[in-house]
């Protein structure tokens, strides 16, 4: 659905149709809680993160500035939500989220696939959770350098060069697992 | 091992990402074909870059849409000031107010201080006509200073503990 039927669907929710909220919910809740869970790496915080996005989205969507795409808006809000989290993190949320990352490797399929994904999160790991994000909506091929700078509040060039960094940094990481990993073969 | 400039790296990113015109292309081509770092490292983005192009959406829990239209009538978490964090605030602005209060009633403030202007050096050397003079009622000042204190101390003791507590003690109930 476009940003046109997005509105349309606000305009009626506005109006006293509250259940029609779930549509939006169901379209963006993948995003929005990706993002959660690239800042927090933290699967019951990042649920609880965007659960509490959509629920901040909801109350001020009388605010919301039509001539502006819901999304990005929504990603926003998203994104600050989790910053505050990661802010105010709990530490008793830390041993919870090994245990998931473990449980999720092992649901996912092949052996070089997870192995990839394993490596992947522990050199993502190394980054902060900016340039984590920046990176991850960047490799999601959904959005622009623009819209990544806006949902994140920062210039569209400080976000090129933040990703750029980010891609070097990753690089490196693996080449320093795979070696560490080779070694232990 | 030599190191890949910056420039290099820029150049090999943007080649993966398809971004290079034709005349990059060829002089990347050339010096890949000339440099066993180059190709080194090549071959370490590409990995990056085939690594996170799989990568896909992270999928949140199965009732998620159900627990937000659950949520949607209650007042978005508020992540201001931890009740913790209130209480120390509280605590420090009541240390304040007793000692300002031990301070007021031992007499401290009981003297109404007179400043003169015109006794200041600075002023006298720059300046050359008379200036004002006026008091300060010691006692007035920290009176004023407690009263402010204590609507602080209520509005911390509302918005960053009672609210919060009884908030909790609601969710709680719902559940």
């Amino acid at each position: 659905m476009t940003n046109d039927g997005d509105l349309l669907t606000i305009d009626r929710i506005l109006a006293g149709e509250q259940s029609l909220y779930a549509g939006l919910v169901d379209r963006y809740k993948s995003y929005v809680y990706t993002i959660a869970y690239k800042i927090l790496l933290n699967r019951p915080e990042a649920e609880e993160a965007a659960q509490d996005s959509f629920i901040k989205a909801y109350h001020n969507l009388a605010s919301f500035n039509k001539q502006a795409k819901f999304s990005t808006w929504l990603y926003r809000i998203a994104f600050n939500t989790a910053i505050s989290y990661k802010r105010k993190r709990r530490h008793n949320f830390q041993s919870i989220e090994t245990a998931v990352i473990a449980y999720s490797g092992e649901a996912e399929g092949s052996l070089e696939r997870n192995d990839k994904k394993r490596f992947l999160n522990i050199a993502m790991e190394k980054l902060s959770e900016t340039d984590r994000t920046a990176l991850s909506l960047f490799y999601l091929q959904e959005f622009s350098l623009e819209e990544i700078a806006e949902i994140m509040s920062m210039q569209a060039n400080t976000i090129k060069v933040r990703i750029h960094r980010a891609r070097q940094r990753v690089a490196d990481e693996l080449r320093l697992i795979l070696q560490k990993e080779a070694l232990t073969l | 091992m030599k190191k890949v400039t910056q420039q290099w790296d820029q150049m090999l990113l943007e080649f993966l990402d398809g971004k290079l015109n034709s005349a990059q292309h060829e002089r990347l081509e050339e010096a890949l074909r000339q440099d066993a770092t180059l190709r080194t490292r090549l071959n370490e983005l590409r990995q990056m870059h085939n690594i996170l192009q799989a990568t896909s959406l992270e999928v949140p829990s199965k009732n998620f849409t159900v627990s937000v239209m659950g949520k949607l009538d209650q007042a978005p978490v508020q992540r201001g000031l931890s009740i913790r964090n209130g209480l120390m605030l509280l605590a420090g602005i009541v240390t304040v107010l007793s000692i300002a209060v031990v301070l007021l009633a031992t007499g401290v403030f009981d003297q109404t201080t007179t400043v003169n202007l015109n006794d200041v050096s600075v002023a006298q050397r720059y300046i050359k006509q008379s200036l004002p003079t006026f008091s300060i009622d010691g006692k007035l000042l920290v009176n004023t200073i407690i009263l402010l204190n204590i609507i602080i101390a209520f509005l911390v003791l509302d918005r960053a503990v009672l609210k919060p507590f009884f908030q909790r003690r609601m969710e709680g109930r719902s559940q």
